[in-house]
């Protein structure tokens, strides 16, 4: 059995462990509302506008006129993977990181043997993960979460669609996380670009809106709005997830540290007991000598 | 028929309503019951709205965009 002074260091240093985790834990707590609440009241606008660009789709026959719709064979692929710029956050990073790969491996192992597939990555973890599984990870755009803002996505998604207009990549995914509640994420794959129609769309087919200015306007004016506000709401999401897997790692870290000190402090009681309990033997041991 | 407003960082306005007054890209309309479907663009402006106990209000936005089918209103506006 180990000495009573090495129990008393192990369980004041899982103390302080437990403190740190603890406190990370309020902090990604404090976090995760403002991040929910943004992706909370983000939500229905975006579902909104995906409602209107559908709307619009269905009553426009030959979509292929709008340059971001235009259906290339994939040659050249960039995949966005959004994961977090900061680890302890349970499996958040590496199972997103895993889907990527997967997804990759199966429906564009041709592009990635030939060297067309690269990897853009939002968030320092999913860069490490990658580089360290030598994925060729081209640019990254890490520095998007630290100010996460309308504007600052709504550049960078410019720049994706330039890159898509000009030729550069024919094909563009989006893997993140989806928020759900605190405790669980959704890891979502979606084709950023070109944009894909939605098929089944009868029942608003038939309708005969008016259009203002015309057509052809809203189309160009909606779609890349539509564009940023799906990245930007990929973002918001990301953001909630992570935060949400941060409190609930640091939650379970804090409640295993309590289990430890639990029976830390049992096993010392225990061991203090002996040596009292031997101390006391010795003591009436050498008291009965002297007597006898 | 139903109106709903809702920016990106909130709905600003959700109910029934009698009339609503846009800022359109091509000059201001307005919407009563049994409007045809409409989608369009709009511009800066102020939307008027008066609801079903006749009050009127006013929004501002910076531009949006409006869909309109079947009495129910959709206003995605970019506020300031």
């Amino acid at each position: 059995m180990a000495s009573l002074k090495e129990i008393r260091t192990r369980i004041s240093s899982v103390k302080t462990t437990r403190q740190v985790t603890s406190a990370m834990k309020m902090v990604s707590a404090a976090k995760l509302k403002k991040a929910q609440d943004a992706i909370i009241h983000f939500r229905p606008y975006a579902d909104k506008l995906h409602g209107i660009m559908q709307t619009l789709s269905s009553s426009l026959e030959d979509m292929e006129e709008s340059v971001y719709t235009l259906q290339r064979e994939p040659d050249n692929v960039l995949v966005v993977l959004v994961t977090s710029n900061r680890g302890l956050c349970g499996g958040f990073n590496s199972s997103i990181s895993k889907i990527a790969i997967e997804m990759v491996e199966a429906r564009y192992s041709r592009q990635l043997r030939q060297k067309k597939l690269s990897f853009l990555t939002v968030g320092k973890q999913g860069e490490k993960y990658l580089k360290a599984r030598n994925y060729p990870v081209g640019e990254q755009a890490n520095g998007l979460f630290e100010d996460l803002s309308y504007e600052s996505v709504s550049v960078f998604a410019q720049k994706l669609m330039d890159d898509f207009t000009s030729g550069k990549y024919d094909r563009i995914e989006l893997v993140y996380n989806e928020f759900k509640n605190a405790a669980v994420q959704f890891c979502r794959t979606e084709q950023f670009l070109p944009v894909e129609q939605e098929s089944g769309n009868k029942s608003v087919g038939n309708q005969n809106f008016i259009f203002e200015p015309s057509m052809e306007e809203i189309v160009h004016e909606l779609i890349p709005h539509s564009l940023k506000i799906q990245l930007f709401k990929a973002f918001l999401d990301s953001n909630a997830a992570e935060h949400g897997a941060r409190m609930t790692a640091m939650h379970k870290a804090t409640d295993n540290a309590s289990e430890l000190i639990k029976e830390l402090t049992l096993t010392f009681n225990k061991a203090r007991q002996t040596a009292i309990t031997n101390e006391i033997l010795e003591v009436t041991n050498g008291a009965e000598a002297l007597n006898g | 028929m139903f109106l709903e407003i809702i920016t990106p960082e909130k709905k600003l306005f959700s109910g029934e309503v009698k009339l609503i007054k846009l800022p359109g890209a091509q000059g201001g309309f307005e919407i009563l019951t049994k409007h045809a479907p409409i989608i369009s663009t709009l511009v800066k402006g102020q939307i008027k709205v008066i609801d079903s106990a006749d009050e009127t209000s006013f929004i501002d936005i910076s531009g949006g965009v409006i869909e309109s089918q079947d009495d129910k209103i959709i206003v995605l506006a970019e506020a300031h």
